[in-house]
């Protein structure tokens, strides 16, 4: 596999999957595989992380993701905080560069930040020694999901180059089918993109193709759908008329469930489901259902992505200038 | 008086003549007395020698925010003047989206009495188009006109009800007004950010289609001409706006029409790691629209270069993407960058810089140019093209330092600046107000 | 890195690496003359010294569980790492719990390595020993750990560096000495 290649430099960042290289995302997703065998030990914790501290700064909730963070840093035996965001007590966006110069002062070396609003994690990264992980900002990058569901389907085909994966849904406010898609692209895979029109948006990278109908889609025989998750809001702004006709026309129905599972198809989806929106409930009982391997396997991933970083050690910092 | 002055060796840049001629300057008693090589210095003439360096008539932008009163901590009438000079432009006029707007002809005299105490370079205030800029109803214009203001407009936001922007045409055609255009959608705008396009897809930055800008454009000129209006459309960023205002134009509707050097020189794509100094409204477009925008410029279709110059604090910079102002400065790196990366690639001449950013904003509104000739008024720069400007915070005046070319190097250099006849600037002198 | 240039001075030769072997595997066989018994090797030479161990034990009763260790997780200096170290995958597959476990490498230097293997095998359970065995022990001891069983003993400086060989990985069986050149510096 990747036992050839020269060993690649570790990066301060990961702020989104568009700056690795392919051989950086192999890297990651190779890392991720021994990480993932400690589960099986009595002792799920190895201390290639210890004396170091992960703060984890969210400014939108997210149980899932925060807690696999969670668990992936105390694995590698880091000590982690929970930086309370208020957003409620300062005005939104504001507090970020303040936020940031606190920390510096924390000394952490590694922050987990998660924001609403695109970009945030680079501007944090631009002002800090820590490694800064992205644990998705607005609608711009997932970097970790599109890891983990890369990793998912590894496990299931072991050579994604060539396979084909069809997202389904909201393209044009996710920021899993931003970097879920970069990421299958640079491992190899070929991208298609099915939705409404209103939320699967010309300017798409070109990449990806887009398809007017599910049996179009399906006809172009992925191994792989993978649906989004339909935030409830859009039917507000006139991006779909109801939650009704996305099921029937985008959703995957009983009918479509069938045709899935004929063909042998995998299906993944990030999560939270809306059952009966996305997909019906047989789709979770699946055996070719990836879901539940996904929240798992995020652990490991995550635990790579940690591990793999190299933050601005004050250390380091000093032995560059005229320390003592 | 002050006593006569004699520019010795320099190359003179004019707007009808794309070559530079040789030939020496005298200023006297405020006024150019005599251009002619070889020119002999009069009994106590102080004589300066600009050989290498050429004679550009002083710059004038129509359009700058100076945020006072309200936000004296972005900029000042003072310090944007001082900015202007220090970019090797003379004279501004300033836009109304103070806090409290510029809306009646009270606040106009307020600005013109501060412009007068303060300022070290001419300060001419627009007024707004309605009350409090809120696009209701109208503002006092022919007070407003009375006391000074020179041009209207709600700029920052359209007057988006098209009936009242129809009433204020025919209202301020009344008096010979002319108003000013920011052309906008709003509900197409919504929370965009940036231009709508692959950038932003990629970023994951709300977008802003340009055809909220083009079907802004279109509306307001389609009211001009039912109304029999002047309308001025400010910053075109967007080559098909350009080409319905050529339409326009060649119908005979009364239009004038600006474009601001960063919709020249950049685009979205340079936005990349979400830099906040590549975000104003309307926002960076495409490469594609850089280069048409500039075909245009030199085919006469844009009457003026004005470069928005939006100050804004570090603070307020350093937020995130989407909550960061938009607006960038531009006083004091227009002349520099458009030489920098226009003249000095030979896109195009001085002629044009000078038409474009001297001589028509003046015209625009109805003063006279400053050519560099005999028994006009002496207002020019001295420009060292070879020199090398580094904008940093030292050079800069304004209050802010938002522009993308922030402790970046220009080639060419404002060297000093002549006005009433008197060395105002003199940089290698340590002159810079 | 491109380091100084080594001056490479033969130590041991293949007979003498084979012997070595040999009487570690004779070592082990004297004090476990039967019972479940597991040898567990370091990546990477310390894989290929537990490969060839088991060999020489495999008509012992029961033949010795085999497992490999990869220590990075445990190293004490990631800090210092330019590079994103590949971790090979950690290989234990017997239970711990119970187990007489020998740890396998080819050079006993700073003990540092030993340490972080020892922190390892001690996550997967609760052995009811762990003992040694290396081919060469060059001293210079940063821990106080000791071998149970060693091949040969080396006096080296702390900055010698001392390679071995194996056929499995180098293809031939040697121990040499590399020390820098000395150039005028």
């Amino acid at each position: 596999m990747s036992a050839a290649a020269a060993p690649l430099p570790r990066r301060k960042d990961l702020l989104d999957i568009e700056s690795l290289a392919p051989e950086e995302v192999v890297q990651l997703l190779d890392t991720a595989r021994p990480f993932k065998e400690l589960f099986t030990r009595s002792v799920k914790k190895v201390p290639a992380l210890r004396g170091k501290s992960v703060l984890m700064l969210f400014y939108e909730p997210s149980t899932r993701t925060k807690t696999s963070f969670e668990i992936a840093a105390k694995r590698l035996s880091a000590d982690v905080t929970n930086f309370a965001v208020s957003t409620s007590s300062v005005v939104k966006g504001e507090s970020v560069l303040d936020t940031v110069e606190t920390l510096q002062a924390m000394k952490v070396d590694y922050i987990v930040v998660r924001h609403s609003s695109p970009g945030v994690p680079n501007l944090i990264a631009r002002h800090t020694r820590a490694s800064v992980v992205n644990a998705g900002d607005g609608h711009h990058a997932h970097p970790t999901q599109a890891l983990l569901d890369a990793y998912t389907l590894r496990e299931v085909l072991p050579d994604l180059a060539g396979r084909r994966v069809l997202i389904v849904g909201d393209i044009l406010h996710s920021r899993v089918a931003r970097s879920t898609s970069r990421c299958m692209h640079k491992l190899g895979m070929e991208i298609g993109y099915f939705g409404p029109g209103t939320l699967v948006p010309d300017t798409r990278p070109d990449f990806a193709r887009g398809f007017t109908s599910f049996a179009d889609a399906l006809a172009w025989k992925p191994d792989v759908v993978y649906l989004l998750r339909l935030q409830l809001e859009r039917m507000h702004a006139s991006f779909i008329p109801s939650l009704r006709e996305y099921h029937t026309v985008f959703g995957v129905t009983p009918a479509r469930f069938r045709q899935i599972r004929d063909a042998g198809i995998w299906v993944m989806h990030p999560g939270p489901v809306n059952r009966g929106v996305e997909l019906v409930d047989e789709v979770m009982t699946y055996e070719r259902s990836l879901i539940n391997q996904q929240v798992e396997n995020g652990i490991a991933t995550r635990m790579s992505v940690l591990y793999s970083l190299q933050p601005v050690t004050e250390a380091r910092a000093d032995d560059e200038g005229a320390g003592p | 008086m002050t006593a006569p002055l004699l520019f010795k060796g320099g190359r003179i840049a004019a707007e009808d003549r794309p070559d530079l001629i040789e030939a020496d300057v005298l200023v006297e008693n405020g006024r150019i007395a005599a251009v002619a090589p070889g020119l002999p210095a009069p009994a106590g003439a102080e004589v300066r020698d600009v050989g290498g360096k050429i004679l550009v008539p002083a710059m004038f932008d129509v359009h700058v925010h100076l945020r006072e009163p309200g936000r004296e901590d972005k900029e000042t009438i003072e310090s944007g003047s001082k900015a202007a000079l220090n970019g090797g432009v003379t004279g501004i006029l300033a836009m109304p989206n103070t806090e409290p707007p510029i809306d009646s002809g009270g606040m106009v005299r307020f600005v013109r009495n501060l412009a007068r105490d303060r300022a070290v370079v001419p300060v001419w205030t627009s007024g707004c188009i309605t009350k409090g800029r809120k696009g209701e109803s109208l503002a006092e214009i022919a007070d407003m006109r009375e006391q000074g203001a020179v041009m209207f407009t709600d700029d920052g936001s359209p007057v988006s009800n098209p009936q009242v922007l129809r009433r204020a045409l025919e209202y301020a055609r009344t008096f010979g007004a002319i108003l000013a255009s920011h052309c906008e959608t709003m509900e197409l705008s919504g929370d965009g950010a940036m231009n709508e396009g692959r950038m932003s897809y990629r970023l994951g930055v709300p977008g802003v289609p340009a055809c909220s800008e083009e079907i802004c454009i279109d509306r307001d000129l389609a009211l001009a001409r039912v109304a029999r209006g002047r309308i001025h459309i400010q910053h075109v960023s967007s080559a098909r706006g350009m080409e319905i205002i050529r339409r326009y134009k060649e119908d005979g509707v009364q239009v004038t029409c600006e474009v601001s050097p960063h919709h020249l020189l950049f685009c979205d794509e340079d936005i990349a790691d979400f830099d906040t100094h590549y975000k104003m409204n309307p926002p960076l477009r495409t490469r594609e629209d850089n280069a048409r925008l500039l075909e245009g410029l030199k085919e006469g279709l844009f009457d003026v270069i004005a470069t928005d110059h939006a100050p804004h604090t570090r603070f307020e910079k350093d937020r995130d993407f989407r909550e960061a102002p938009f607006g960038i400065t531009g006083l004091e790196t227009a002349l520099i960058s458009l030489y920098d990366r226009f003249i000095r690639a030979d896109a195009f001449g001085w002629d044009l810089l000078v038409r474009r950013y001297s001589a028509e904003p003046r015209r625009l509104l109805g003063f006279d140019p400053v050519p560099i000739a005999e028994g006009g008024a002496a207002e020019f720069l001295v420009f060292d093209p070879e020199a090398v400007t580094r904008v940093d915070e030292t050079f800069m005046r304004s209050l802010s330092i938002n522009t993308p070319f922030l402790n970046r190097e220009l080639r060419g250099s404002v060297e000093q600046v002549v006005r009433d006849g008197q060395v105002v600037l003199d940089r290698p002198a340590g002159v810079v107000p | 890195m491109s380091g100084p240039a080594f001056r490479s001075t033969p130590l041991l030769d293949a007979d003498a690496v084979e012997a070595g072997i040999a009487g570690v595997a004779e070592g082990i066989r004297r004090r476990h003359p039967d019972g479940p018994l597991a040898v567990v090797g370091i990546h990477t030479r310390g894989v290929a010294l537990a490969d060839r161990l088991a060999q020489r034990l495999a008509d012992r009763s029961p033949p010795p569980d085999r497992g490999a260790l990869d220590i990075s997780l445990y190293r004490d200096d990631l800090d210092n790492l330019g590079t994103i170290p590949t971790i090979r995958s950690s290989d234990i597959p017997f239970p711990v719990d119970g187990a007489t476990i020998v740890l396998c490498d080819d050079v006993l230097f700073t003990g540092r390595t030993i340490r972080a293997a020892v922190d390892q095998l001690i996550d997967y359970g609760r052995p009811a020993c762990i003992e040694l065995a290396v081919l060469v022990d060059r001293g210079n001891r940063e821990l106080p750990i000791a071998a149970t069983y060693t091949g040969h003993t080396l006096d080296t400086a702390r900055t010698d560096h001392i390679a071995v060989r194996f056929r499995e990985t180098d293809g031939e069986d040697a121990v040499v000495l590399l020390r820098p050149e000395e150039a005028g510096s």
